[in-house]
């Protein structure tokens, strides 16, 4: 116990950059630990409406990327260090090895139990949003030109007009972006043109980056025309978002993608971590979240699959939910990501 | 009744319960068994298929052992949906290629690394893992190349929440059917106890409905399994009747034989008072005490043939000595004797037989007084003995009792069997001794049989069964 708190105080002095404190205004309950990918500015209208219901829980807020978020939380778990209580990443399969390798502890509760099949797992992983991978076109670079309604079409017209495309398709680097990673394997498992549109990326000098921020930027200055597999959340969040893309959900099959939330075994504090997780998978989180957040709900109450996205239907080929399960550590194989890697450096022809 | 015996529903039930209960047990532990072995059976299959569609994917790149596991070697495992899903490749040697280094190894007899000669089988096993008891499949493929040779081993481990899940709906499947089944049948058997048993009250209700001296046998309809209670009770009930039949008999003898002498004593008695002569006086007196003395035997005999009758109802039939029982009957009979020699002779030392020893002494007593008192007082000497004689005869005793009396004609044997018939001797006797013997010997299962003695005398002889 004496340790923890000497741990802790160490941590409250030297704040990184990345952690935000939300301090309590009433009575101390405790204050929880997020380990989260989300953008801290994201996730805010969330832990405030969290703590209009429970004003006595503190919360602190650390944002991390997927892998470093893992390898952290699992290092620190290995050296018996508990800090955080609850795990939010977008990478689905990392969430999904935490739980096979017991890291995660069991929550049962009738929001939880709401949840499509698919977004749960063993009732230790829990997915609380749904947000389809989609492409971004720039509305006014594909003016005059027809806009490629599935990856089939896409590849026609990168073959059709090279040089139209040639360095400016921008994708996710699936070696340093977990969630790329997660989304090319998803599109290996179920696309069979997937492997000739990587021929194709690779053919017209494919742009890759970590985030999915540099790469919406560089649609709307112009500078790339198209982005693929890209979070639509992430686009439609921005200002002038309508005005500047085009979103296009592929026809042959568009995947989604759902955050998950783990709540750490040995969570230092349990009980407001799950208090935590339950409001996070109720319909008041789950509005709170769709409204302030910009992050489409999981919660099949709230709205239509579709009115959700802000889509028409007919807008909409097969959505394609990733389920999380032990099929998703299949990618995590140290071997199969070192093959993965291999062919994905021979595409971009040793750029990278 | 003193012992309070529980109902025969309850231990019926009761009994049933128990039964039931143990053949659950095992039941239990039976289905157990087997719904383990089912579902370690079908999900074994699937663990060794995603291991087996890993090892397909073994490939040999120089001197670096590949694999490429494909989705479906661990989504297919998904057919288990909350089951955690453990995998490992290595070799050869302990070398790991890909997977959870750290995977229990397989228990002996094959160590890890060893190179078994042929293509062995998947080898499944349990072990605990991070927390968890897991079901671990591995295989082998081997390898060879240039500079290159061993196998490499391909291990797959899944949680085993499904199979347990599986293996206890089988045992409910199986179990539940047979408890519903037991309830049933112990809920038939309760209300089956009491219609079973309705009989019983019918007979009780006809028994409590009597008059006190109905002793009538049992007309009540009666399953087969109630009829030997039946039987017992009317047969019972007969023995009784029989018995107070008796009783009445010899309470209407016993006035009527007892009031006689008694107003004769009591006109002897009138008489002697009104004499006056003294020497008169004592010859009436004489004649009152001889009286009264033939009126105490009467009485006497009467008392023995009641309590004969009753013993031989009673057949309280224990072990004994014959010969013990006839030497104490003589020794109670023979001081009364006077100057008659008694004899005894025996051809064996012991006689064992079952009977009831307190009646066959008595009816030897009363041959002995009888041989005594028949005797004829005038012919004393050497022929005038009485001789009680004892021979084994087939599996049981002749017991003979000769005297030198009158002995009794032909005609007549029959007739000194009925009670209060005697001998025309005129001697003293109330007519009860020799159907006090009938009665004794048949109550015995013997016979007994009047003869003439050579040289003159009546020979009365006892057959008696021996100890079988």
């Amino acid at each position: 116990m004496k340790r923890r708190w000497w741990w802790l105080a160490l941590c409250l002095a030297a704040l990184p950059a990345w952690a935000k404190e939300y301090p309590v205004r009433a009575q101390v309950e405790g204050t929880l630990t997020l380990y989260s990918t989300l953008d801290t500015a994201v996730f805010e209208p969330l832990v405030v409406d969290f703590q209009r219901v429970h004003p006595g829980i503190g919360v602190r807020y650390e944002n991390l990327d997927a892998t470093p978020q893992y390898e952290r939380f699992v290092r620190e778990e290995k050296a018996g260090i508990h800090r955080a209580d609850l795990l939010i990443s977008t990478s689905m399969d990392l969430q999904v090895k935490l739980v096979n390798d017991g890291y995660a502890a069991r929550h049962v509760s009738q929001s939880a139990n709401a949840l499509p099949a698919w977004a749960r797992w063993r009732d230790e992983a829990f997915g609380f949003t749904f947000e389809p991978a989609v492409m971004v076109f720039n509305r006014e670079a594909m003016k005059g030109r027809p806009v490629p309604q599935s990856r089939a079409e896409l590849i026609d017209q990168i073959r059709r007009d090279p040089a139209f495309w040639r360095g400016r398709i921008g994708t996710y680097d699936i070696s340093k972006s977990s969630v790329g990673y997660l989304l090319a394997s998803q599109d290996v498992r179920h696309s069979s043109e997937f492997g000739a549109l990587v021929e194709a990326f690779g053919d017209i000098d494919l742009q890759v980056e970590e985030h999915t921020a540099t790469l919406l930027e560089r649609i709307e200055a112009g500078e790339l025309v198209a982005g693929y597999n890209l979070l639509g959340s992430y686009a439609r969040a921005r200002p002038g978002s309508e005005r500047n893309f085009l979103l296009v959900y592929p026809r042959d099959h568009t995947l989604v993608v759902s955050r998950t939330v783990v709540v750490s075994k040995h969570a230092p504090n349990p009980e407001l971590a799950h208090r935590f997780l339950d409001y996070l998978l109720s319909v008041r989180g789950q509005q709170v979240m769709a409204a302030r957040c910009g992050l489409p709900p999981i919660r099949k109450e709230l709205d239509g699959v579709y009115e959700r996205l802000g889509v028409n239907e007919s807008q909409i080929g097969v959505l394609r939910p990733i389920s999380l399960g032990p099929g998703l550590l299949v990618y995590l194989d140290q071997e199969k990501r070192r093959q993965m890697f291999e062919v994905w450096r021979a595409i971009l022809g040793g750029k990278r | 009744m003193s012992e309070r015996v529980r109902s025969l529903k309850a231990r019926l039930v009761g009994t049933m319960a128990l039964l039931f209960l143990a053949g659950t047990v095992v039941m239990y532990l039976a289905a157990r068994a087997y719904g383990l072995r089912a579902a370690d059976l079908s999900y074994d299959r699937l663990l060794a298929g995603s291991a087996l569609s890993i090892a397909e994917t073994l490939s040999m790149d120089g001197a670096r052992v590949r694999v490429d596991i494909p989705y479906a070697a661990l989504d297919m495992l998904s057919a288990a949906p909350e089951d955690k899903v453990f995998y490992r490749v290595y070799g050869p040697g302990a070398k790991t290629v890909t997977g959870y280094e750290d995977l229990p190894l397989v228990p002996a007899p094959r160590p890890r690394g060893e190179e078994p000669s042929e293509v062995p089988a998947p080898r499944f096993f349990d072990a605990a893992y991070r927390g968890d008891m897991v079901r671990f499949v591995v295989l082998g493929r081997q390898i060879a190349q240039p500079g290159m040779r061993g196998w490499v081993w391909v291990q797959v481990g899944q949680t085993r929440l499904a199979r347990e899940e599986l293996a206890g709906e089988l045992v409910l499947g199986a179990l539940l059917p047979i408890a519903l089944l037991t309830l049933l049948s112990l809920a038939l058997a309760w209300f089956g106890v009491g219609r079973a048993l309705r009989p019983l009250e019918s007979i009780s209700a006809d028994l409590a409905g009597r008059e006190p001296a109905d002793l009538h046998p049992l007309r009540v309809p009666v399953p087969a399994e109630v009829r030997p209670m039946v039987h017992a009770m009317n047969g019972f009930m007969r023995r009784l009747e029989g018995n107070m039949a008796g009783l009445r008999a010899f309470i209407g003898d016993a006035a009527h034989q007892i009031r006689t002498p008694l107003a004769g004593l009591r006109a002897q008695v009138q008489l002697a008072l009104d004499e006056d002569d003294p020497r008169e006086t004592r010859r009436e007196l004489l004649k009152i005490e001889r009286n009264a003395a033939r009126l105490t035997r009467l009485v006497n005999q009467m008392l023995s043939d009641a309590m004969v009758m009753h013993r031989a109802e009673a057949r309280h039939f224990e072990a004994f000595d014959l010969v013990d029982v006839i030497k104490r009957a003589m020794r109670e009979a023979v001081p009364m004797s006077g100057d008659v020699p008694v004899g005894f002779i025996s051809s064996v030392m012991r006689a064992p037989m079952r009977g009831d020893a307190v009646l066959l002494g008595e009816a030897i007593k009363n041959l002995v007084d009888n041989a005594i008192r028949h005797g004829s007082p005038d012919s004393l000497g050497p022929e005038a003995e009485v001789e009680v004689a004892l021979h084994a005869a087939g599996d049981g005793y002749e017991l003979t009792v000769s005297d030198r009396g009158p002995g009794i004609a032909r005609g007549d044997r029959a007739r000194v069997f009925e009670r209060f018939e005697r001998g025309d001797t005129g001697a003293p006797g109330a007519g009860l001794g020799m159907a006090i013997v009938a009665r004794v010997a048949a109550s015995h299962g013997g016979s007994v049989a009047l003869e003439d003695r050579d040289g003159g005398g009546l020979v009365v002889r006892l057959t008696l069964k021996g100890m079988q």
